[in-house]
């Protein structure tokens, strides 16, 4: 009983101590690199992290140019002492080695910490001293970030929901007919509860391959050590005609429901996502064009969902949890731009702009810096422009990643109004109009670093300097 | 169409309500039309606004405006008529003083007047050497004014390809300057990668200008610190007078050779009238700046010595010289870099009077 108390008061301490040598001493910046599955949040960090050690390429930080502020940077173990640490050296090796390759998706939560010694420049610089500036950034698995539109539904709404999604949807044929057998007011049975979870997981896994972003719970795809735990065994069900009994399938998973918010999502949610003042939202805008109309609807309600759950001064559970922090600014970043060539960079931060227009618009309200860009964090191809059918295209060359064979992409002319292809998408058209997108996937390339240079990149500066320029000055 | 529902009533309120009938044939009401085309409308998106009511100008004091016309206005037709027909009647009255001089000493000893045509000869080839000169340092200060205006534009439309075509002027203009190869270099290492026009621009100032910047900095510093030496310490009346007037001219000159915009006599006067200009335009003192002039000129060190306190007022005007002249002469307008401060620059200046 004393130990137990005296444990309390030693963590009330230091985590009191850690406060105020933040506020005072050592700010911390805590970078919140939010995107989906595959938008590339670990190369963005990786690529991030090593071209701010070897700052030869970032010519847009302010910061790290030849008169810039930053003296030297370490990566130091991360504050958090129960979380592992995000491989850097891995995923590094892995992109710039002998044979490069992009990094295994990212399974489970990992953290970084990236210590900056910063000479201010002003007036009293000379009587400061040098500085230390911490940048706290967090990996996590894409698919766990749709659980926080969770939140705010419960599970009648969320299944209602989700049904009325998968209906017109091939993949989900399975898991229909599975529902079409039971009685959800019938009394539970463990069975057959987990037969109907392993329906709707293979229905999430097929529409995550179809290029599909609503895949909720995003646990049932990456369970980690929660597999097979009742937290991760319900489904979806149609809801019952009258009030289901105590002790039926649908009371039973409802409960379920909840505990798998409360005992999963929110702790993500509070460790990881509730401190954060900067934050860049990664978006594959250009996969979902290839994907089609479908696709693209789906990424714009599920980014809407996404970023409500970071609304500010909204009256509810959110508000107790953020206990008065706020982002500050956000990034809206179309990755993968380097499968276009630069002339079409702009059209596809348009695009990007109007994805987010709502949450953009509501940030700015809130008074909250936004900007959009088209970013790769590390570029894979080289612009080109060559004869093809008796006119000039700008295209980008690479390695393909599918036959490892060279090639020249151009990936087809994106529409200078991004209602263009906005306004179908949203209308339910089956594939554009007129219009024809193809994004292959390229391999990394293979790079011969000079001393002192990062890997190549675009505007990955440029989305530096604006996440956390400010902080390093 | 000729059925038509009545028009409400107060539609027409100084007559009486015309009559379908009547109103077709007296020609003042006319029915509704809809002519079918085939060709397809041109998009509301692109179509001119609709224009508003013509409403009565905001007042905008005409009669001021009116004077800074006339005043702006060069001098009028008949009188550069009469200049430059005075000039060239002055060129030819000199002229055949000159060839009349040199027949007549031909006439006199064939050796003398030799020496005399020789002489002659030589003056109008100095002559056309000078004026080529000028010419040539016209087309360098032209050159300069080029380039920032086509980095404005580019920097303005984010024109990439732009950008890339100033950035390679720039590179051309700088590519004699030893002491600029360092930042050329790394120039050339990272503008392929960079991938917006603002972005390329910045990198080129950063790597160009910055050295040229410290150069011209250092010599808006020693002519601020000359001015206000010579004001406080020289005695005479009006010797300050002179000597301000030369060193912002000289410093100018410096100036505009840093940035590469070397020009003779009469480019060097070129440049200090738009720098004079460029100064008017944003203020004369710009008193927002700093306030020098009242801490200086009437407050803590005018009690110390009157003198010294002019001196130091005089260094500030030198100092916003040098500061216009640096933005009229740098070939990419002040973005990625900080303009420099009037204060900072007086303040350095000042410091070094007493260090050398």
């Amino acid at each position: 009983m004393l130990g137990r108390i005296a444990d309390e008061l030693a963590r009330g301490v230091e985590a009191a101590g850690a406060a105020i040598s933040e506020a005072l001493l050592e700010p911390v910046v805590r970078l919140g690199v939010t995107g989906l599955a595959r938008s590339g949040k670990t190369v963005f960090i990786t690529s991030l992290v090593a071209n701010l050690m070897d700052r030869g390429r970032m010519p847009q930080l302010a910061a790290a140019g030849p008169g810039g502020t930053i003296r030297s940077v370490w990566l130091q173990p991360q504050p958090d002492l129960t979380l592992p640490r995000f491989d850097y050296e891995g995923h590094l090796a892995a992109l710039t080695g002998e044979a490069p390759r992009w990094p295994e998706s990212t399974r489970s939560v990992s953290e970084l910490r990236l210590s900056f010694r910063v000479q201010p420049a002003g007036l009293l610089a000379g009587l400061a001293g040098p500085r230390t500036v911490h940048l706290d950034i967090v990996d996590y698995p894409g698919e766990w970030l749709l659980d926080l539109g969770l939140l705010e539904r419960d599970f009648a709404a969320w299944s209602a929901e989700t049904l009325r999604r998968a209906e017109g949807r091939a993949h989900a044929a399975g898991f229909r007919a599975l529902l079409a057998s039971i009685d959800p007011a019938a009394p539970y049975e463990e069975g057959q509860a987990r037969a109907l979870a392993r329906g709707w997981t293979e229905a999430l896994a097929a529409a995550r391959a179809a290029g599909l972003s609503d895949c909720t719970p995003g646990r049932f795809l990456l369970p980690g050590e929660l597999a097979g735990s009742p937290v991760l065994t319900f489904a979806p069900l149609p809801a019952p005609a009258a009030p289901a009994p105590r002790g039926s399938l649908w009371r039973e998973f409802a409960r379920r429901f909840e505990g798998y918010k409360a005992g999963v999502v929110r702790p993500f949610f509070r460790d990881h996502f509730a401190r954060i003042d900067r934050q860049i939202v990664l978006v594959d805008v250009l996969g979902a064009i290839h994907a089609g109309p479908g696709a693209l609807e789906d990424l714009r309600r599920a980014l809407a969902d996404l970023l409500g759950a970071f609304r500010p001064g909204r009256n509810s559970w959110l508000t107790g949890l953020l206990a008065g922090r706020r982002v500050e600014r956000i990034l809206f970043a179309a990755t993968k731009a380097d499968h276009l060539h630069h002339r079409q960079h702009p059209r596809l931060t348009a695009i990007m702009e109007a994805l987010v227009r709502e949450a953009k618009d509501r940030a700015d309200f809130r008074g909250a810096l936004t900007a959009a860009m088209s970013i790769a964090a590390l570029r894979a191809t080289t612009e080109e422009t060559v004869e093809h059918g008796g006119e000039r295209l700008d295209v980008v060359r690479g390695t393909l990643l599918a036959t490892g064979r060279p090639a020249a992409l151009y990936a087809g002319e994106l529409p200078e109004d991004p209602a263009a292809l906005l306004s179908p998408a949203r209308q339910g058209a089956e594939r554009w109009l007129g219009r024809d997108y193809a994004i292959m996937h390229f391999a990394p390339a293979r790079l011969t670093l000079r001393p002192g240079e990062g890997p190549p990149h675009i505007r990955l500066d440029r989305a530096a300097e604006f996440l956390f320029g400010d902080r390093l000055r | 169409m000729t059925d038509r529902a009545p028009p409400p009533p107060g539609l027409w309120p100084e007559a009486d309500p015309p009559s379908a009938a009547s109103g077709r044939a007296a020609g003042t009401a006319r029915g509704p039309v809809v002519i079918e085309l085939d060709s397809p409308a041109p998009s509301p998106a692109e179509a001119p606004p609709v224009p508003e009511a013509e409403a009565a100008p905001p007042p905008g004091g005409a009669a001021m405006q009116a004077a800074l016309r006339l005043g702006a206005r060069g001098p009028s037709a008949l009188a550069r008529l009469f200049w430059g027909a005075a000039a060239g009647l002055l060129a030819l009255v000199l002229g055949l003083a000159v060839w009349d001089y040199a027949t007549a000493l031909l006439a006199r000893s064939t050796l003398l007047g030799t020496a005399a045509l020789l002489l002659l000869g030589l003056a109008a080839l100095a002559l056309l050497l000078l004026a080529l000169r000028e010419a040539a340092g016209f087309a360098r200060l032209r050159r300069l004014d080029t380039l920032r205006a086509a980095a404005e534009a580019a920097r303005a439309a984010g024109d990439l390809a732009a950008a890339q075509r100033v950035v390679a002027r720039l590179v051309a203009l700088y590519a004699g300057r030893a002491e600029l190869r360092w930042g050329a270099a790394r120039l050339r290492e990272r503008q392929g990668e960079l991938l917006d026009a603002d972005a390329l621009l910045a990198l080129a100032e950063t790597e160009l200008l910055a050295p040229l910047d410290a150069a011209a900095r250092a010599e808006v510093e020693s002519a601020a610190r000359q001015v206000a030496g010579a004001t406080a310490l020289l005695p005479l009346a009006f010797a300050d007078v002179a000597v301000a007037l030369a060193a912002n001219l000289r410093m100018i000159r410096r100036i505009a050779e840093i940035y590469g915009g070397r020009a003779g006599a009469l480019g060097s006067w070129r440049i200090a009238r738009s720098v004079f200009a460029h100064i008017l335009a944003t203020g004369a003192v710009a008193v927002g700046d700093d306030l020098i002039s009242s801490v200086a000129g009437g407050g803590l060190l005018s009690r110390v010595s009157r003198r010294f306190g002019e001196g130091v007022v005089n260094g500030a005007l030198t100092a916003r010289v040098g500061q216009a002249a640096m933005e009229v002469c740098r070939p990419l307008p002040f973005a990625a870099l900080p303009r420099p401060r009037v204060t900072e620059t007086l303040r350095r200046a000042l410091a070094g009077l007493f260090e050398r």
